[in-house]
């Protein structure tokens, strides 16, 4: 009677997948491989104090998965992986944003550590020497709440962004 | 057949981290050379360096205009405010400057015929009632603001004190019902 009811249970849920009642979770095949390229580093220069400061570039986001899809995942090198950047005395917080379209002034905003999935790489690619020279871009935001507070001197940070097939 | 290939695995990872680790013991981790650009594999992994400069800065906030009415020219006239300085730099000092708009920036008010001094004085605290005399155009000695915002939003709302002064000498010079006037120009310089 229990096994029936499991089986009962499997059933459903099989059924309900197929009709599209459950989203079913997006995985990538065991073969598939992501590639993140066209990397720059970013200068902001002398900070405008009194307003917000973004900076933006085209990378190159290539999946290999059967939907080019691939999930992001950024961490900064502050305490607790934080978006942070560091005179070595005091910290400068920033914000990370990330769009799979090249040329974007906008884009989904990340929170360190976190994974965001759902992206879709135009890439042909996986360095974007053929097709599209770009697939994604990333930005990056210094807030005039915080550069206005900010302590005088020079500020550095490791962004690092993971990609992740699906 | 299959667990003891997978165990083979594992023995072989835990001897490359233990070794990972005291190579890292002994031979200091170079500095992270960026742009990194990731590499074909799951997942794949880069790295950018962010740079940003934040100039020095001050700023001087929480300015009230000053008013002498029906002085009697037998008591010494004294104002004195509390006001908001702010200063980004790490130790968070400043110095101020006073300029006054009477002949050579003197701290004077005017009846449009005639003149009379005043003084000016800054404590690096607020409440005081007296501080350290300012001379025209000329920076002061440092003074330290526990300000941690540009406008004292946020405690403490006030970190210094401004007070003006009018002598009982100066006072007995000014002609009686004629309205004087003056501006009192301060400067905030990080330090």
């Amino acid at each position: 009677m229990v096994h029936g009811s499991l089986m009962t249970r499997a059933l459903a849920l099989a059924l309900a997948i197929l009709a599209g009642a459950l989203p079913c979770p997006a995985s990538a095949a065991p073969g598939d491989k992501a590639d993140i390229s066209r990397l720059s580093d970013l200068a902001f220069g002398q900070l405008n104090m009194t307003t917000d400061q973004t900076l933006s570039e085209s990378v190159c986001a290539y999946s290999s998965s059967a939907t080019s899809g691939y999930a992001v995942q950024a961490t900064g090198d502050g305490a607790g992986t934080a978006f942070t950047l560091s005179n070595g005395s005091t910290t400068l917080p920033y914000e990370v944003r990330w769009s799979d379209s090249s040329g974007q002034t906008n884009g989904t905003a990340l929170t360190a550590g976190a994974t965001v999935s759902g992206f879709i790489s135009s890439a042909s690619q996986k360095t974007c020497n053929n097709g599209p020279a770009s697939s994604a871009t990333l930005l990056v935001t210094i807030r005039a709440a915080a550069s206005g507070s900010a302590q005088v001197g020079d500020y550095s940070g490791v962004l690092t962004l993971t990609l992740v097939p699906q | 057949m299959t667990t003891y290939r997978n165990s083979m695995r594992g023995r072989v990872g835990c001897v490359m981290t233990l070794a990972a680790v005291a190579a890292g013991s002994l031979i200091a981790t170079p500095a992270l050379a960026t742009p990194h650009q990731g590499s074909l594999g799951n997942p794949s992994q880069g790295d950018i360096t962010i740079t940003a400069s934040v100039q020095a800065r001050a700023r001087l906030s929480g300015l009230t205009d000053v008013t002498f009415s029906n002085q009697d020219p037998g008591t010494a006239a004294s104002n004195a405010q509390n006001v908001c300085v702010w200063s980004n730099t790490s130790g968070k000092t400043y110095t101020v400057t006073a300029t006054g708009d009477g002949a050579s920036k003197a701290f004077t008010l005017s009846n449009g015929s005639g003149t009379v001094p005043y003084s000016v004085e800054w404590a690096g605290t607020t409440g005081q009632t007296s501080g350290s005399s300012l001379t025209t155009n000329t920076a002061s000695a440092s003074f330290t603001s526990g300000a941690v915002d540009q406008t004292c939003s946020s405690a403490p709302s006030t970190t210094a004190s401004l007070v003006v002064k009018i002598g009982t000498t100066d006072l007995g010079t000014m002609t009686s019902g004629s309205n004087y006037s003056g501006v009192l120009t301060l400067s905030i310089a990080p330090l």
